[in-house]
């Protein structure tokens, strides 16, 4: 099994939905696009994992916010953020802890859409902290590992969706 | 080991964190006692003129008590983890690390919900429940001026700060106010954050059983974040304190056995295994906050009393939370110290302690005339007597001294049948143990070892009879234990270097072979020898099986057909209830290998422990709490494949067959013994 095999298979085991597409600007589109096809409004943000012109048609949508206000974060249920590696292992998606707009959506939101590179897949978390990878990248960094969304038993069984998103989403840009 | 080391150079360590901290901008502050920390944390939100914190989970803030201070300054504390809000909201303390909540049922939670929030919403399912809570904490987030946290672990290198959780209340803390203080033990801190990968897999393994839990936080503050100030402050910079509590530790740390636990690294595998705390939870088998086998210690670091740690009397020494632990802290064996310092800050041992340590010395006395022995403790008035001046319940049978001893008669019968086998042919030397109990209660249980050996061309000799130490060590009586031991072990290595193979009955003495002396004998490499020669009787047929040196399974399988036949049915099912000690020393295993080589189907009971364990069971203040855990293994035993009076149970512990047998009629045998059975 490969890396992004594995991921996917670890990732939908946390409860995370997955799907790999190629890594084009209009593939990404039309992913995001169904996503989102009852929201009134999306929050955006990027932290230049990604290239920009891979969002240059989904930009135009009028429903994604990028400079969210105060309200627009209170109050908007869905998020969209890039993620600056992933871990096979696990599942997770590790989104870094920047001047963006993504740590707030990541949090606040009741959905939380992620997108990474294939090709940033470690093998496990230990890796991140490994100079070998990544080219050291995740050890000059804050940042999250999520795995799957938010959950709890606290309440007697298992419920997703308790202070961060019942739901997460993670599309995988394959080469 | 990383956090032994830590641990070590503690002092350096907290130095390095400091500096790097401080040198991004944050504040560190080194708290030497609780008052210490709950002052600077009030002043910080005294500055910052806070009125509501938004808090995480974190153990070491109720080990200082933050939220009552905090509260008493003006500052109201949101618990923000869920079962914690719950706690808070009953203004319970928190009884488990992991899942403070878990003994609340869901209608309970119900209830409590709608009285204090005075609300018609449905709170019937946990999605509900949830729901509701999370819409009043999230007014909290967008409102609070501080977030408080604890912390997992600390990176001193890098001054990076681990937090792990599911729900993301952690995340928000820790970044949507924009002053953030973290709270956290001197012990958390390790060298550098490249170690911090293999302990997210180590408590992703053995927390919760999930893969990784939600969020695993890297954090490196101050953090480099907008200021979002939901909260309509108009906060400009990000500020963060770290507050290192020492508060004990470092006396903790200078006591060679309370410094183990400063590695514990939080996980509750320990809690989840201990059958004690299953079954009376963390209100009695606790402190104010630490609970469970680590907690004794933990209780009296951070009080500096030893008698606040008195409920680690109820850690029986099963040591099932030995192998569990990630970091492998012994303790059982920090809980045996724990009893042995009690017992002489009150002047000695007890009646009670005493006569269970003495074991050894009255049933030599008792065997002199085991007739009267038995009939006296089988009256009343000699329960009675045995009650109300040493504690041990009357409702327990006392165990019966055999008529002949093993020694009598192991003699009678080597001089009845000699050893048949010349000198060459003897496949190999082999002693068994005659520990104790199988000398004056279960000889039955060593005479069918010599028998079965004798069949396969190993003539078994007979130990001299020695106290093991596992007496004394479980009352606490800790340097006897030493000495028993470290006599003992004298005589075992002779035994073994003349070239003989220790053969022990009794799993509770195996694995003081095995585990216990060392840290008893203070002699790694006659430990080393003794752990690694001493076998129980199947786990050592097996092993002879498994080197092709002797094909057991011809000689028995025949006599093993014929007892079966006759009930013209496949082999008996057999159930199997393996001893908390053997399961931790890797021979847990054996006795269910062998029967199943041999055709048998074989259940095994799923119970840590059986929760006799040993004497535990028959003190008076322990009775109840031993049958309560014992009942779980009678009820798997009960609903366990075609069972009904004649279903043969097979266990190797003398005491798990005694609490099995004080409910069942059922044939229960020593696997050795059964195996004897079936042969002749």
């Amino acid at each position: 099994m490969n890396l992004i095999e594995e991921f996917v298979q670890s990732a939908a085991a946390a409860a995370a939905r997955v799907e790999v597409i190629p890594s084009e600007s209009r593939f990404l589109n039309e992913s995001l696009s169904h996503l989102i096809q009852n929201e009134k409004s999306v929050l955006l943000s990027l932290s230049n994992e990604l290239g920009p012109k891979l969002f240059s048609k989904f930009r135009l949508d009028s429903r994604v916010i990028a400079e969210p206000s105060k309200e627009q974060l209170k109050s908007t249920r869905v998020g969209i953020t890039d993620a600056f590696c992933g871990v096979a292992s696990t599942g997770s998606v590790c989104v870094s802890v920047s001047r963006s707009f993504a740590v707030p959506i990541s949090m606040l939101t009741r959905s939380h859409i992620v997108i990474i590179d294939s090709k940033t897949i470690v093998p496990r978390p230990r890796d991140i902290f490994s100079t070998h990878f990544l080219g050291g990248k995740g050890l000059h960094r804050s940042f999250s590992f999520i795995t799957g969304p938010s959950a709890t038993a606290d309440m007697g069984q298992l419920v997703r969706g308790v202070h961060g998103p019942g739901e997460l989403h993670v599309i995988v840009l394959a080469a | 080991m990383i956090k032994e080391q830590a641990i070590h150079d503690l002092p350096a360590l907290i130095e390095n964190l400091t500096e790097v901290i401080r040198g991004r901008g944050g504040k560190v502050f080194l708290a030497k006692t609780k008052t210490d920390a709950v002052n600077y944390v009030a002043e910080v939100c005294k500055a910052h003129n806070a009125k509501l914190a938004v808090k995480a989970k974190s153990i070491t803030s109720e080990e200082i008590g933050l939220n009552h201070a905090l509260k008493s300054s003006g500052v109201e504390v949101a618990e923000t983890d869920l079962a914690e809000f719950i706690l808070q909201v009953s203004k319970e303390q928190p009884s488990h690390i992991v899942a403070p909540a878990i003994h609340r049922s869901r209608e309970r939670i119900s209830n409590l919900f709608k009285e204090r929030f005075q609300t018609d919403k449905l709170l019937d399912t946990g999605e509900q429940l949830t729901e509701f809570a999370r819409d009043v904490l999230r007014e909290k987030f967008l409102s609070a001026d501080v977030g408080i946290s604890g912390a997992n672990l600390i990176a001193a290198e890098e001054g990076t700060i681990l937090l792990v959780e599911s729900e993301g209340n952690i995340r928000l803390v820790t970044q949507l106010p924009a002053i953030h203080v973290a709270i956290s033990g001197i012990e958390k801190i390790i060298p550098s954050k490249k170690d911090f990968g293999i302990f997210i897999e180590l408590l992703a393994a053995s927390g919760t059983g999930q893969s990784l839990t939600s969020y695993t936080n890297i954090l490196e503050p101050p953090l480099d974040l907008p200021i979002l100030n939901l909260n309509g402050r108009n906060d400009i910079e990000r500020e963060f304190h770290l507050v290192l509590v020492d508060n004990g530790r470092m006396q903790m740390r200078a006591d060679k056995v309370l410094r183990e636990a400063l590695y514990c690294i939080r996980c509750s595998a320990c809690m989840n295994v201990c059958a004690n705390f299953q079954a009376v939870g963390g209100h009695a088998f606790g402190g104010e906050c630490y609970t469970g086998g680590i907690g004794g210690a933990w209780t009296i670091g951070t009080t500096g009393k030893t008698e606040e740690g008195r409920f680690a009397e109820l850690c029986t020494g099963c040591s099932r939370c030995v192998p569990n632990c990630p970091v492998r802290i012994d303790i059982p064996r920090m809980n045996a110290v724990i009893k042995s310092r009690l017992m002489k800050a009150e002047g000695g041992p007890s009646i009670q302690k005493r006569l269970f340590a003495d074991f050894s010395r009255l049933s030599r006395l008792a065997s002199v005339v085991p007739e009267l022995s038995n009939w006296i403790n089988s009256l009343p008035i000699g329960k009675m007597l045995l009650e109300k001046a040493a504690g041990v319940d009357r409702r327990r049978a006392i165990p019966r001294f055999a008529k002949k001893t093993l020694v009598k008669q192991f003699q009678e019968y080597r001089n009845a049948s000699p050893v048949a086998v010349g000198k060459n042919d003897i496949l190999q030397r082999a002693v068994l143990f005659a520990d104790v109990y199988t000398n004056y209660n279960s000889p039955h249980v060593g005479m069918a070892t010599i028998k079965v050996f004798d069949r396969f061309g190993i003539p078994l000799a007979l130990s001299e009879v020695f106290p093991e130490g596992r007496a004394s060590q479980s009352q606490g009586l800790l340097e006897r234990a030493e000495r028993e031991a470290q006599t003992l072990a004298i005589y075992l290595e002779e035994l073994i270097d003349e070239g003989n193979e220790i053969i022990v009955v009794e799993p509770s003495v195996l694995s003081l072979f095995r585990y216990d002396y060392g840290k008893l004998i203070k002699n790694d490499k006659q430990f080393e020898k003794l752990a690694t020669h001493t076998y129980d009787p199947i786990e050592f047929l097996n092993k002879l099986m498994d080197g092709d040196r002797v094909d057991l399974s011809e000689s028995i399988l025949p006599a093993a057909g014929r007892l079966l036949r006759p009930l013209d049915r496949p082999p008996a099912h057999l159930f199997y209830h393996a001893h908390c000690q053997m399961k931790t020393i890797g021979a847990g295993n054996a006795a269910t290998d062998f029967f199943r080589r041999l055709g048998f189907e074989v259940e095994v009971s799923s119970v840590e422990c059986c929760g006799m364990a040993g004497s535990f069971g028959y003190k008076k203040e322990y009775y109840d709490l031993s049958k309560n855990i014992g009942n779980d293994l009678i009820i798997q035993i009960k609903a366990s494949e075609s069972f009904n009076d004649e279903k043969v149970i097979l266990a190797s512990g003398t005491s798990c067959r005694e609490q099995i047998s004080a409910e069942l009629s059922n044939p229960i045998y020593h696997p050795i013994e059964y195996l004897e059975r079936i042969l002749s």
